[in-house]
């Protein structure tokens, strides 16, 4: 072992102290200066320490300080549908202080890319995630792995069959509402006798086949005397869709009306019955379509019944945020989907549904020519 | 002196090496970010080039010396360029390839993802939905100008227009024409919050689109001005380039075959049957059939797939199709052993953008020849790769006992050709082709390839290859020459630290202990002179304690020279052990005879000092044992060894007798530490001689040291051994 000066310094005036029967002592020592040496007075090394301290607590403050980072993941994007959620989330992030990641496949029905996005938000700095499944079943798995890695879920549109539980909520569309309304306006349209095709079942969404369930029960215990003539699978396809429903007029002669559950399937109708003269009679009700409905463009269109994106995605975010904050919050919300018709198609509350200014009013730019 | 040189000579060039570095870090990081870097570009589409294109989503691939995607994907894009890039321009000929969605370019992109609006950056473009040339601002959502510039004569599909987006500062100015007139529209807007730098890229929507002559350039606000103004006087830029560039058929076969202008096209109840059927049909005969399916491969064969089965179609040559077209195909079915054929075929397109899901098969599965003609996915490990015909890639690969190859056409593949490593483990999706003209009878079958997008790369080659483990041992090799510099350096320090040490004892004995003696020395030489005669009892009591005190006198200036002060050169160790021996023999006759031989050359201090300490007890131990008349220091250097040789006439001794008692057993004990060999020659009477020889360090050289590294491996190894040996023998002791 090998002591430096001052060591040795200490360990002798030790030595002196242990003939006098005392065993440890407190000594003071100090490294000596070299010549033009500054030596930091002990004062000094206080003030260093509180301004180390002072730092540290800004430093601290200001990582509390970042905003929270809320990814939402719609089925898709790029169509007035979701981007109303989009504008919703931004809504309620902009009230809160917290900033919005937004991205989505480009399909609704790339669940592979759906699921590959949402293992990378549970592996980035994320502090809570609204999630529109593009398939009930197979997002269940990332989802279950976002709750495990501890960020707050928010399952929006269409159910998962994960139960709510303190980290995963459901702001859903309410498709048995949405169901019950198409009946009850079939019903209205047929005076509780007629033919009915329902199209754009999707077994993907369960929210899809919930309200087709409604629907039919509804119908059946209402209205007896309306028939369901049809009932076909959907697709993303729109070209797709309308061959569907081209067919389906075709070898239902007499059909008076269809029920469109997904948006591909309304605009396949529409364009199957502009394409077929005779099929102009067909009065069409339409779910959940992609952007503002034209009734004089489209006249066989009799309503659409819309899940209200904007509302979900501000309450989504707003819903996390709130936990975020300790707060107490509902782990399962429904909103109602709203009946847009000739009648109410340019009232503001429609109106609003269809916005897509995500930047609330703040575009950057102003054209100069 | 010559050390301060030294190191001022050393500093000064680790100066200069880390300037120099420093200059061309910044050099090359502001070469970097060089806002005018690569520019003025021109797409190398013609020639074939596209590597430095990276895609996001889409399905691009180049044909006939243009830019492709035939995907209708909402918001695929292709990107290039330095993320530096200020104020440019970038301008091409874009052609829409469906009706209902857009096709343009991108300025000043960032932060890109795979997603519609995933990236920072402003998009303008043609679209057909509303005739207008949109222009708009993506930063993870879409801000698109709220007045979107109406086209005289609107936006038709499978139509050349010639757009040219245009960033300076925050000013966005986009302009459009079609390439078969000369009018022009432009509109132009300020950014408050602009994005200030970034890449360029093509993009289309909800539609596949065609580009090409894409031109990147710097820009002014001069130019921003022209190109406004362009209107009155343009010529547009395409205007030659249209010319040179053929309308071929392609176009017009494009727009025979769009869907929804002609939707009904081949639905008019022809009776159609499974494609998997026409398998059944007769060995002898071809048979007219009509068949339904999803194109699933275009080049370089066309293949159409159902849910029973996949179908090829040689020799087509009717309108392009497009990957996910849904077609009515009615020919000439020959059925083969796996998978059928149709001859002189002829297809309706039904709709498209209705893309078909790969099958996921393992390659044993597919090697069965199942799931010949159609579109699966699966995995394998790459273990060749190399150019076939017309420059397309192939690719070697295994999955467990399975071996097939995978063909990528030319145009992109050149990125994948330089960024696949062997071994990697790769997930593929493609046609399954059992086809001995493709396969050429080395692989159970083939997987054809649609797009670079085709082929992700799941893990890297394993980390245990040749060359990766040749890299180990080099940076353990390294890591272990390292660790021994460092074990020397931290030892020198050490040794250091306690030679300071000794010379501070000395110090203090020489202050205190030493002159403390002289003074009790003097004090008793004055009682002694002041003592009266008649006392001689007293008077030899005295004698003797002045006696004594002058013994510990001499005893502590010994120890004082023993513990010396300040390190030693390696040249000074003859020299010092010379003043060490006068001083011990001051006063007597012994003669003291000091000689060097050889070159001398610079040791580690560890070595100087134990030649210097084993010298030093040599000498003690012939003075204070030996009676010497006559003491020769002899050190020797050689080119690989030291040699310090300290030989005396005077009593000696019997080997083995005492010997510790000579503090022989320490000296032997230093030799070993520096792994020096000690010898001691002696008899009665006929005097000593003690020799050590350590063998000096090797220098350093490229080829010496690997050598170097194993000696001292051994040596550490062998010291720590020796170490632990003579401690536990200590504590025995």
């Amino acid at each position: 072992m090998v002591y430096s000066p001052f060591e040795l310094e200490a360990a002798s005036a030790l030595d002196a102290h242990k003939d006098r029967g005392v065993d440890s002592i407190c000594v003071k020592t100090h490294p000596p200066v070299a010549h033009g040496q500054l030596r930091v007075p002990e004062k000094m090394n206080c003030k260093f320490a509180w301004l180390g301290f002072a730092a540290c607590i800004a430093i601290v403050g200001c990582a509390a300080n970042n905003p929270n980072r809320i990814a939402v993941i719609p089925q898709t994007e790029g169509t007035a549908f979701w981007e109303a959620e989009h504008v919703g989330a931004e809504e309620a992030a902009h009230r809160h202080g917290a900033f919005v990641y937004w991205n989505a496949p480009t399909r609704e029905d790339d669940v592979e890319a759906q699921i590959a996005l949402v293992d990378r938000i549970v592996h980035e700095d994320y502090q809570g995630m609204v999630l529109a499944p593009d398939q009930a079943l197979a997002l269940m798995t990332p989802v279950r792995h976002a709750l495990a890695h501890g960020i707050p879920t928010v399952v929006v549109g269409s159910p998962l069959s994960i139960p709510p539980s303190s980290n995963l909520f459901y702001i859903l569309n309410d498709d048995e509402q949405g169901g019950r309304i198409a009946a009850h306006r079939v019903e209205e349209i047929l005076h509780g006798k007629g033919t009915v095709a329902i199209l754009g079942i999707n077994p993907d969404l369960a929210g899809i086949m919930i309200r087709a369930r409604v629907f039919e029960q509804t119908l059946s215990q209402e209205a007896p005397g309306i028939r369901i003539v049809e009932r076909r699978i959907g697709s993303a396809n729109v070209p797709h869709e309308h061959q569907v429903a081209h067919d389906t007029i075709t070898s239902h002669r007499g059909l008076d009306v269809i029920v469109a559950l997904m948006w591909t399937t309304v605009d396949g109708t529409l364009s199957a019955i502009d394409s077929l003269p005779d099929a102009r009679g067909i009065k069409v009700i339409g779910f959940d379509v992609g952007s503002a409905p034209s009734f004089s463009r489209s006249p066989s269109l009799d309503c659409v019944i819309q899940e209200d994106t904007r509302s979900i995605g501000e309450k989504a975010v707003d819903l996390i945020l709130t936990r975020l904050a300790g707060k107490a919050v509902t782990s399962q919300i429904k909103v109602e989907p709203v009946v847009i018709t000739r009648a109410n198609i340019d009232s503001p509350q429609v109106r609003r549904m269809w916005s897509q200014d995500w930047t609330l009013g703040h575009t950057p730019w102003s054209p100069t020519q | 002196m010559r050390k301060a040189r030294l190191f001022l000579q050393r500093f000064g060039i680790a100066s200069a090496v880390c300037l120099l570095a420093a200059g061309g870090i910044f050099g090359y990081t502001a070469w970097l970010h060089a806002p005018k870097r690569g520019l003025p570009y021109r797409d190398g589409f013609s020639a074939g080039k596209a590597d430095e294109w990276k895609a996001f989503g889409g399905t691009w691939e180049l044909a006939n010396g243009m830019m492709r995607n035939e995907s209708d994907e909402r918001g695929a894009k292709l990107l290039t360029g330095s993320p530096y890039w200020h104020n440019y321009s970038v301008e091409a000929d874009v052609y829409l390839l469906g009706p209902s969605g857009d096709a343009g370019l991108i300025v000043r992109s960032g932060n890109e993802e795979a997603g519609v609006n995933a990236y920072s950056g402003y998009y303008a473009g043609v679209r057909t939905f509303d005739n207008s040339m949109v222009l708009g601002r993506a930063d993870h959502g879409w801000m698109e100008v709220p007045r979107p510039s109406p086209i005289p004569g609107g936006i038709r599909p499978f139509q050349w227009y010639h757009l040219k987006l245009m960033a300076v500062d925050c000013q966005i100015a986009v302009s459009v024409n079609a390439a078969t007139s000369s009018e022009q529209t432009a509109f132009e807007i300020t950014d408050s919050h602009c994005i200030q730098a970034g890449r360029i890229g093509l993009r289309s929507y909800s539609s596949g689109g065609i580009w090409r002559n894409v031109v990147v350039q710097q820009a002014t606000h001069q130019d921003l001005i022209a190109m406004m103004r362009a209107g009155e006087s343009h010529t547009p830029a395409t205007a030659d380039r249209a010319d040179s560039i053929p309308e071929t058929a392609e176009s017009q076969h494009l727009m025979e075959i769009e869907p929804e202008a002609r939707p009904q096209q081949g639905l008019t109840g022809v009776s159609t049957q499974s494609i998997g059927s026409l398998r059944f049909g007769s060995f002898a005969a071809s048979a007219n059939a009509t068949v339904r399916g999803v194109v699933v491969l275009t080049v370089p064969r066309l293949y159409v797939e159902d849910a029973s089965g996949g179908l090829y179609l040689p020799q087509y040559t009717g309108p392009l199709l497009k990957v996910g077209d849904e077609v009515e195909v009615n020919g000439d079915a020959f059925p083969g052993p796996f998978s059928s054929r149709m001859d002189h075929a002829r297809v309706k397109v039904l709709w498209a953008r209705t893309p078909m899901p790969p099958l996921s098969v393992t390659a044993a599965q597919a090697a069965t020849g199942r799931y010949d003609a159609t579109f699966i996915e699966l995995h394998g490990v790459l273990t060749g790769k190399e150019r076939g015909a017309n420059n397309s890639l192939i690719l070697d690969l295994d999955d467990g006992p399975q071996s097939f190859r995978a063909v990528l056409n030319p145009g992109r593949s050149n990125v994948l050709f330089t960024r696949l490593k062997l071994n990697s483990s790769l997930r593929l999706r493609g046609i399954c082709a059992v086809d001995s003209s493709l396969t050429q009878d080395l692989t159970p079958f083939v997987l054809l390839l649609r797009s670079n997008e085709d082929l992700n790369i799941i893990a890297g080659p394993p980390w245990w290859s040749t060359r990766h483990i040749l890299a180990l041992i080099v940076v353990a090799a390294l890591l272990a020459l390292v660790s021994v510099v460092l074990y020397h350096r931290v030892e020198n320090w050490r040794l250091r630290a306690i030679l300071d040490e000794r010379g501070r004892l000395a110090h203090e004995m020489h202050d205190t202990l030493a002159q403390s003696f002289a003074g009790i020395g003097f004090q008793l030489q004055a009682i002694r002179n002041g003592l009266p005669s008649g006392m001689p009892a007293l008077s030899d009591q005295l004698d003797l304690a002045r006696e004594l005190v002058r013994h510990s006198h001499e005893e502590a200036r010994r120890s004082i020279a023993t513990l010396r002060t300040e390190p030693l050169d390696s040249e000074d160790i003859a020299g010092a052990l010379e003043d060490c021996a006068r001083s011990m023999v001051r006063g007597t006759n012994v003669e003291v005879v000091a000689t060097i031989q050889g070159d001398q050359r610079e040791i580690p201090l560890r070595m100087t000092d134990t030649l210097f300490r084993i010298g030093q007890e040599a000498i003690a131990n012939a003075v204070r044992h030996a009676n010497p008349s006559r003491l020769i220091i002899a050190l020797a250097w050689s080119s690989t060894s030291v040699c310090l040789q300290i030989e005396d006439d005077g009593a000696g001794f019997v080997p083995g007798g005492g010997l510790s008692g000579f503090g022989i057993r320490g000296m032997r004990r230093r030799a070993q530490n520096v792994s020096a060999d000690l010898r001691i020659d002696t008899r009665l009477g006929a005097g000593t001689v003690v020799r050590v020889e350590a063998p000096l360090p090797p220098r350093m050289t490229l080829k010496r040291w690997p050598q170097v590294l194993w000696k001292y491996t051994v040596r550490y190894w062998s010291n720590a051994r020796s170490t632990r040996a003579a401690d536990s023998h200590l504590y025995r002791g």
